[in-house]
Parts: C-alpha cells; sequence; structure tokens
C-alpha cells in the first residue's frame, strides 16, 4: 500500500507533468488551445456581464445620489471648460477646412471615416500578467477578430480570437506579444510599437540609429498592420538610447489610459489586410 | 464535499479578480486573487488540494488570458503544493505567517512563470520589479483580509444564538 505523503508527491508530479505537456503541444504546434479558451471564456463572460451590471449600479447610486458635494462648483468649472473647447474646437473646424482644401488640390484621396461601436469593459485582467479585458459587445454586434479598439486618448489593442455572441476579449497594447505599426510624427520614421510589460510598458522598434528622435515626439499608427487605420494616437516618447544593434531604443509612454477603461470604441472598418499584424 | 469547496473557491476568485481588475487594468494596482485562493485551499485542506486547486486556477487564467494554457497553471500548482506542504509542516495559524506564505508564494509563482516565458520564447522577458513589489505587498494585505473573515465570520454566526440565549436567561 503506498503511503498517503507518497501518494501526495506523486499525485503532484502527474499533474506538473500534464502542465509540461500541455506547453509543449502548444509550443510545437505554436497555436493555443481553442477548446480550452472559448469554453473558459463562454462560461465565465456571463457572469462577468452580471458582475458588470452590479458593479455599474452601485458606482452609479454612489455617484447619483451619495457624491453629489461639490458639484455646483464642479459644473461651473465645466461650463467654462466648454466655452474654451467651443473656441477650439472652432479653430479646429477652420484648420480641417484649410486641410481639405488642400488635399483636394492635391488631388489625395480623402480620408474614409471611420464606423465605430461603442462597448463597456466588463471583465479585467484574469491574471496579473496577462492584460486582456472583455467587452460587452460580441459577433451579434459585429465584433470579428482582429478589429483594432480605442479609447480617450490613443489606441487601445485589438479584438483577439473568435467573439462569443454579445462578448469579446481584446488583448491590449501594452501585453506581452502585442504590437502595431507606428510612425514617429515629427522624425517621419516607420517602425513597431510592442508591449511589453515594463515601466514604461511600451518600447518601439525598428527605427535606424540615424534618425533624429528626441524626448515628447509623437508616436502615431502608421497603418502598415491591417488593423489600425493611419493617424491614431499610441503615445510619447519618453526614454531613447542609441541601440547597440543599427536600431534605437525608444520607451514610450502611451496616450491611452489603461488604468482607467471603462468604455472604449471598436473600429468595425478595419484597414486592408486586417488581421495580418498586430499583435502575437 | 471538499472537491466542490475548492472548486468554488477557486471559480468564485477567478470572478472576483476579473471584476476588481477592471478598475485598474494595466495600472500600478496589481494583485492576484486566485493565488490567494489557492494559498488558503492549500493551508485549509493540504498539499493535495492545494495543487487541484492551483491547477484549475492557473489554467482558467491562462485560457481566459489568451497565454499559453499550462504556463499559470503548473505555476500556481507547485505553489499550491509547497503552501499546503509548509501548512501541514510548520504552523501557520498567526496572520502574519500567512501574509509571509502569501508574499513568498507571489514571488515564487511569478519566478516560475516568468522562467517558463523565457524556456518558451528563448529570451528572458522583461520584469517590472516595481508591479511585482505591489502584487507582493497587495497580495499579502487581501490575504490577512481573507483568513481573518473566513475565520472570523463563521465565528460570529456561531456565536450568535448563544447571545440570543443568555438574553432570554437575563431577562426571565
Amino acid at each position: 500500500m503506498i503511503d498517503i505523503r507518497r501518494r501526495t508527491t506523486y499525485f503532484f508530479l502527474l499533474v506538473s507533468l500534464g502542465h509540461v505537456l500541455l506547453i509543449s503541444a502548444q509550443v510545437q504546434s505554436k497555436s493555443g488551445m481553442p477548446l480550452i479558451e472559448h469554453v473558459a471564456f463562454a462560461a465565465f463572460a456571463g457572469v462577468q456581464r452580471g458582475a458588470a451590471a452590479v458593479t455599474g449600479g452601485l458606482g452609479s447610486l454612489w455617484n447619483r445620489y451619495v457624491a453629489l458635494h461639490g458639484v455646483v462648483s464642479e459644473n461651473v468649472a465645466l461650463r467654462a471648460e466648454i466655452t474654451r473647447l467651443e473656441g477650439r474646437l472652432q479653430e479646429e473646424q477652420a484648420l480641417a477646412s484649410q486641410a481639405r482644401s488642400l488635399e483636394a488640390m492635391l488631388r489625395l484621396q480623402t480620408s474614409v471615416p471611420q464606423h465605430t461601436l461603442a462597448a463597456r469593459v466588463i471583465a479585467g485582467d484574469p491574471a496579473p500578467d496577462s492584460l486582456t479585458i472583455t467587452i460587452d459587445r460580441g459577433s451579434l454586434d459585429g465584433i470579428r477578430a482582429d478589429l483594432g479598439v480605442i479609447a480617450t486618448g490613443g489606441i487601445v489593442g485589438r479584438v483577439m480570437g473568435e467573439p462569443l455572441p454579445h462578448a469579446a476579449r481584446v488583448q491590449l497594447l501594452i501585453g506581452r506579444g502585442a504590437a502595431a505599426g507606428a510612425l514617429l510624427e515629427r522624425a517621419n520614421a516607420f517602425g513597431v510599437v510592442a508591449g511589453g510589460g515594463g515601466d514604461p510598458p511600451l518600447h518601439m522598434q525598428y527605427v535606424p540609429n540615424s534618425y533624429d528622435v528626441k524626448v515628447g515626439d509623437r508616436v502615431l499608427t502608421s497603418g502598415q498592420d491591417g488593423v489600425f487605420p493611419p493617424g491614431f494616437a499610441i503615445g510619447e516618447v519618453v526614454k531613447v538610447e542609441r541601440g547597440s544593434t543599427m536600431h534605437k531604443l525608444i520607451a514610450i509612454r502611451p496616450a491611452a489610459n489603461f488604468s482607467r477603461l471603462e468604455m472604449v470604441l471598436v473600429l468595425l472598418d478595419a484597414p486592408h489586410g486586417a488581421g495580418t499584424g498586430g499583435g502575437q | 464535499m471538499k472537491s466542490a469547496a475548492v472548486v468554488a473557491v477557486i471559480a468564485v476568485a477567478v470572478a472576483l479578480q476579473m471584476t476588481l481588475a477592471r478598475f485598474t487594468v494595466g495600472g500600478r494596482w496589481v494583485f492576484d486573487l486566485v493565488l490567494v485562493a489557492v494559498v488558503f485551499v492549500a493551508l485549509r485542506w493540504g498539499p493535495t488540494a492545494g495543487a487541484v486547486g492551483g491547477t484549475i486556477g492557473g489554467l482558467l487564467q491562462d485560457a481566459l488570458g489568451g497565454t499559453t494554457v499550462g504556463v499559470g497553471g503548473l505555476a500556481k500548482t507547485i505553489v499550491g503544493f509547497a503552501a499546503g506542504v509548509i501548512g501541514s509542516q510548520f504552523i501557520v495559524t498567526r496572520p502574519v505567517p500567512r501574509m509571509l506564505l502569501v508574499a513568498g508564494a507571489t514571488v515564487a509563482a511569478r519566478v516560475v512563470v516568468l522562467a517558463l516565458r523565457g524556456l518558451i520564447d528563448l529570451s528572458w522577458p522583461e520584469v517590472s520589479w516595481t508591479g511585482m513589489l505591489t502584487e507582493t505587498a497587495l497580495n499579502a494585505l487581501v490575504a490577512f483580509l481573507v483568513f481573518q473573515g473566513a475565520e472570523s465570520v463563521p465565528a460570529m454566526i456561531r456565536r450568535r444564538p448563544l447571545q440570543r440565549a443568555s438574553f432570554r436567561t437575563r431577562r426571565w
């Protein structure tokens, strides 16, 4: 008869071996475990919708009825801000109008307006290092794999895998293995911005050492990844070093506030060749 | 009964992790409630339960996060088993040793995950030391609350009928 302690150890070793085989199978085939992932996602998506509704309701109750002190002064400040922004909007409209006439003069193709769909974030990272979110829109709302997702400020990530009818997972750009085609606005240098989980979480790769890149330079999407159209904000350069190879080491602070993601916009018109890049 | 309890604790931890992490996505406040739940299960029901809890919790996290399925699973299985063995060999009943155990488990799980990722990608992944430190501290804090709550709530429920009886005795 096997001693109970030895039996526990055997059980542990067996389970560990199972994990190693599972990992090896995926590394060799270069694909995930679609069935396990789909079943787990489907099982938890419903729970998360309910949990998000409860937390949203409690938050709404707090914001609308309990935390009302300071609303009057906030209103005054917001009115002033609206007035300022209206002025700014008019300036921008004037500039846009000028740009359109210049574009017409140069006979450039006018940009097609993006169709977007607003979605609510209903769940965060299942593990601290996975960096994915779940949104409350799915295949029935027109969501497909590899569509780009943006938020206030800049791009957020892309739809990962096949969505459920009413939920979809989004791989965040700051996560490990995520990437987007990028352009340094001032230097006019193309490259790839990749996530990695460091601090700052984004790095721009493949920018030659010969280019003049400075701290504070804006980084935009280049449109070459087939996920994001060109011109969306990715972030700002916070550190530049000359690399030991022929490329610079560039650290980027994301434009989107990833720690405050409540609502996002899904870009429904994927650029040509969607799915060819932008992620792992 | 024990298996059902282990599964229930881990499922609740995964659901809570995803609900609460929604407010801190990619931020500085990183925590892993599933890891705390695995250590809780291991200390309460032993190394086998810890390994089972770690396997279920880790696999669920891997599958939901879209990462290589099994990496987190193996890390949490090792941590759950080790926490169960420590719990059965040493007296880990006071809050500080429990918090230290969860802190150690956090670092161990993270190191195993990084090592496995390094092996898979053939390059050592970038590590956010601030993030790891925050996660360790937050997990230890959550562990303190969870373990204290798990002990004091049933004790409070047990005391309630006795208080009523003593009130009646005094009145009559």
